[in-house]
This record gives structure tokens, sequence and C-alpha cells, in this order.
């Protein structure tokens, strides 16, 4: 396991932000979600050894988050949302820099920074001054620095934003070219929920400092519910208030289309009986595509 | 094949621990500084007094062949611990050292909180004090050249010169307080400058700060003294500070008649109060936000 927590716990004074998190995360790329104040970041911060639990224990890469602190951060990579930069020194210099503050030879730093940089796609602006820098260059440099000493685990807090959407599209191809390899572990804290599901095979939803939900996006989504479109003629008032009596969510679109999340245990046939006693005819439906929109939604209990 | 077309390839060699995880900091810090205007100009020309008191130290020894050259006493070629002590606290080089922290120094702390690169220092394996003893091993590498290295030539060229080891039998203890002047007067300078760094993302008000607090408060002291001719008025001067230090560490008759260790305690006070306040503003869990 690269990442293992075990009943998790902090506070900040009197505000929760963590309460009991237990997490076991192996390879490939994770989404880390949750609304503000979900507590991704002090869980971030406790998964980079900057705060030590108040309860709880865990392990990150086998190294112990209360007392292995520095050995964790040797190891791991960090991309930060906010820009980051050093003034007055060009690409190479800074990526390097980070290379050899994580414990790599300097010459080795230097060649290494070289080949990250063309591989994040500077590699012709990568002798420019880090100040004239787009917004797009400075999130590659930042996605640069961070793999520049090769980690096992990377930690990613918002890698596509200011990027247009062709810089976004190119960020979320590195990044999941780095987490095909089965010896990177990704884990990705972002808003931008397409993103996620784009890279993600797996996603960890926070809210109000616990987990909501864990695992595998496609088995998430198959586990809470079936989402049908469905289209109808006559008075739907009757059958909507009959649906949730029944249990089901039904949203109706700008379009006049029910979007109807029919709960796992209920069978197809109740929905059509119920529009039967409603006297209300069916023209579509569709079984749709639940998205992770959907699903984070329905984990943290907003429409 | 380009490397992006490659895919992502993985590092070959093995992570170690630093002995001095500070180190890159240091040297990075270094070659940026000798990178920005004006500071080759600024350092180099604050040898100049080193220069001076060098050749000073050749004419004493050739006294008979430039007596020519000078005229009344010879007095101030006098070789001794007084010849040091100006050295050491002479307005040119405390200023210029004011100068080099004003070029050099302001940005060091400032321009992180205004990148937001204290992130990326701490998401590396380094402690809150390996990334200030970094910052601090800039200060020390351009203030020591400028005091403890001169402070040694002159020993070993008055040695040369004079062809005989009486200079150093009768000063015993003028290597001791070369470093522990040239350590004290770096330290202050460098928990000065780093602790104003820390107070503004803005190099340039820092830059103002380290100047502006150092030169008010001589003003300050000047305008006191003047006016009311007390002694005591010496302790709001930064500089007169540092000179009344130098002066009982060098066995010499301090400018005002204040007891040198008010002096000491007024520094040691200011040290005191930028480290706890470095200790506060450096803060490393706020790597994630």
């Amino acid at each position: 396991m690269i990442i293992e927590l075990k009943d998790i716990h902090f506070n900040y004074g009197r505000i929760k932000a963590l309460q009991g998190i237990t997490l076991r995360l192996s390879e490939g790329a994770v989404g880390l979600l949750g609304p503000n104040g979900a507590g991704k970041s002090t869980l971030l911060r406790i998964l980079l050894g900057f705060l030590a639990p108040q309860k709880g224990e865990g392990r990150v890469l086998g190294y112990d988050i209360r007392l292995e602190q520095s050995h964790i951060r040797r190891y791991v990579g960090y991309m930060p949302e906010d820009d980051c930069l050093i003034p007055g020194m060009d690409a190479v210099t800074f990526t390097a820099h980070f290379g050899e503050l994580s414990g790599m030879p300097r010459q080795e730093a230097i060649k290494r920074a070289h080949d990250v940089l063309f591989y994040a796609g500077l590699g012709e602006s990568r002798y420019r001054l880090l100040e004239t820098y787009s917004a797009g260059m400075k999130q590659r440099l930042k996605l640069a620095q961070a793999i520049v000493h090769d980690p096992k685990l990377l930690f990613l807090d918002e890698p596509t934003s200011n990027l247009d959407p062709q810089g976004r599209k190119e960020i979320l191809e590195l990044i999941k070219d780095i987490s095909s390899k089965k010896d990177i572990q990704v884990l990705i804290s972002s808003h931008i929920l397409t993103d996620i599901e784009s890279v993600c095979s797996d996603v960890v939803i926070l809210n109000k400092g616990q987990l909501a939900a864990q695992g595998k996006i496609s088995e998430l989504k198959q586990l809470h519910f079936r989402l049908y479109e469905v289209k109808i003629k006559g008075d739907g008032e009757g059958l909507v208030k009959k649906l949730k009596a029944m249990g089901y969510k039904v949203d109706e679109t700008e379009d006049k289309l029910l979007k109807v999340y029919m709960p796992a245990e209920r069978e197809i046939l109740e929905f059509f009986r119920a529009a039967e006693e409603e006297q209300v005819q069916i023209r579509r439906f569709v079984r749709s595509q639940t998205s992770l929109e959907d699903l984070f939604a329905k984990a943290v209990g907003v429409d | 094949m380009t490397i992006r077309e490659k895919g992502y390839t993985h590092w070959d060699g093995e992570l170690k621990e630093r002995r001095l995880p500070w180190w890159p900091i240091t040297w990075l810090g270094i070659r940026l500084a000798f990178k920005k205007k004006y500071f080759k100009f600024i350092y180099f020309g604050s040898f100049i007094p080193a220069f001076v008191f060098l050749a000073g130290i050749y004419i004493s020894e050739r006294i008979e062949d430039f007596r020519y050259m000078i005229k009344g006493s010879t007095r101030i070629l006098e070789v001794n611990p007084a010849y040091f002590k100006t050295y050491f606290t002479s307005d040119f080089l405390l200023f210029m050292m004011v100068m080099i922290l004003v070029v050099s120094a302001a940005g060091l702390i400032s321009d992180d909180l205004k990148y937001n690169s204290l992130q990326l220092y701490f998401s590396r394996p380094l402690e809150k004090r390996d990334y200030l003893i970094g910052k601090a091993a800039i200060i020390f590498f351009f203030l020591l050249l400028l005091t403890v290295v001169p402070g040694f030539l002159f020993i070993i060229f008055k040695l040369l010169f004079s062809g005989g080891f009486h200079f150093i039998a009768s000063y015993p203890w003028l290597p001791f307080s070369v470093i522990v002047y040239s350590l004290l007067l770096t330290s202050f300078f460098c928990l000065y400058a780093l602790f104003l760094s820390s107070l503004s993302k803005n190099r340039r008000y820092v830059s103002i700060l380290i100047f502006a607090a150092y030169l008010f408060l001589d003003i300050l002291f000047g305008f006191f003294y003047e006016n009311f001719r007390k002694p005591a008025f010496a302790l709001l001067s930064l500089k007169v500070n540092l000179q009344q230090l130098g002066a009982y560490i060098f066995k010499q008759k301090p400018a005002y008649p204040v007891p040198w260790y008010w002096s000491f305690l007024i520094l040691l006070a200011i040290c005191s109060l930028a480290y706890f306040v470095l200790r506060s503003k450096i803060k490393g869990v706020e790597v994630v936000k």
C-alpha cells in the first residue's frame, strides 16, 4: 500500500478538520474531491508530513506519518495550486535546484532538469527568466519541479487551473502518462470533476472532515444508483411525487426531461407500474451514464 | 524520438540525505546575488578600505621610505589593536555592509513569500531550521569575506612585512578578537536583514527598511546627543552600538562613556526579536493553503 491511514483525527482548535479518516490507496491515479472546508488540505498536509494527526496512525510509502516525515518528503513530489517561482533564474536552474534539495547530486539534477523540462513541454523556453513565463508555462514548470527527483508519489493540487483548453488537455495527457507507470502513485486534488474522471481510476470524496465515498469511480457509480432519462406525456406531478415516495430521486431538466435516479434495490418494472397508475405516457426511457458530478453531488448531499 | 514522445522516464540514481541540506539554498543565493544589478560594484567597492589598510601596513613597515610623503604624526600608521578597531568599526565599512544587505539580502525571504516558493522548499526534506540557515549563510558568506578575511590578512601581512612574530606575541588575543567581532557583526546584520525581509512581500520596501532603520536611528542619536549631550543616547544608534562593542572587543576606549554591555544587550534584544519573528513567519505548514 502506498498510502495507508487508520482512524485519522485532526482538529484546529474547536474545528474538527478530519474525523476518523481511514484510507488504503495503491497504484494508479486517485482523485481527491470535496467541497471547500471538507478537509482536503488538512489531509494533504498530513500526507506530506506537515501535520501530525492528533489521533490515528498512518503510513505513506511505508514511512510513519508521525515519525518519518522527512523521509516521506524525499520521495514525494508536490505540485502546489499557487504559482511558485524564484525570481531571477531560468527553468533549468530552478528545477535542478529543487532536485538537489530532494537529495540528487548536482550534475544529475541539472541533467534530469533538462529531461523533465522537455517532457513538460518547456524545452524551448528552459533558459528564459521565470518571471516572463505565461500562466500555462508556470503550471508546466510546477509539474517539472515535482517530478525532477522521480518521486514515488505525486501530489497534484489543482493541476489544470489557469490553463486554456489545449494546455489543460496536454497537462492531463502528461499526468495520464505519469500515472500509467505502475510504480508512481498520483493523488490529484481538483474541483474540475471532468479532469478527475478523465485521469483517475479511483476517487476519494471528503465531506465535513469525513470520508463520504472511496473506491473505483466505475464501481461507485454503479453501486449507488442507476440514472435514466425519461420523457413523458401528461401531468408528471403525480408520478414525481409517487417516485419520490418510493425512494427515487427525480430532477426535471430545462428541456422537460426527467432525470430519474433509481435506487439499486428497485426494479425497472416498478417505475412503469407507477407511471401506469398515474396515467402517464412514457415517450422515452434511456439509461444514462452517471457522471462523477452526479456521484459527487450525491456523496456530499447537494443537488 | 524526442524525450516527450518517449513518455515519462525514471531516474536511475538514488536520492541521498545531504550532510548540509541547506547548502543548495546558500549556493544558489550567492550565484543569484552576483547576477543583481550594482551588486558587484557595491561588493567589490566595499573592499577599498581593506586595500587601504593593507597598504597602510606596508607603509608602516617602510615608514622611512615614505617619510617625504607623510606630513605630521605617523601615529595613525602604527599597526596595533586600534588599527584593527578602526578598520572594523569604520563608518564606511558598516555603511557598505548595510548597502550589501540592501542589494543582496532584502529579497531573501520576501521574494519567497511573494512568489510562494516556501511551499516548494518545505515539500522537500528540509526543516525550517535548514531553510533559515541556508538563507543566513548567504549573508555570512558575503560579510565574513569583508571582515574576517581582511582581519587575518592584516595580521599575516604585518608578520610578513615586519619579518618576525613580535606583533602577535604582543597581542596574542588579536586573532580571537577579529573572529569574535566579525561573527558578532555578521550575525547581527544577518538577523537584522532576514527579520526585515520576512516582514514584507515587497523586496523594495524591505530594501528601504534596511537602509532607513539603520540611518534613521543614527540620525535620531545625533539629534538627541547634540541637543542634550547625554552619552546614553548612543544606545539609540545601531552603528554606535556596534562600534562600542568593537571598541571593547579590541580593548580600546569606546567613543562614548557608556558601558559596552548595554550596547551588547540592545543588539542581543534586537537579534532575539528577529529570531522569534522569523520563527513565527516561516511556517512549513503553509505548504498547502
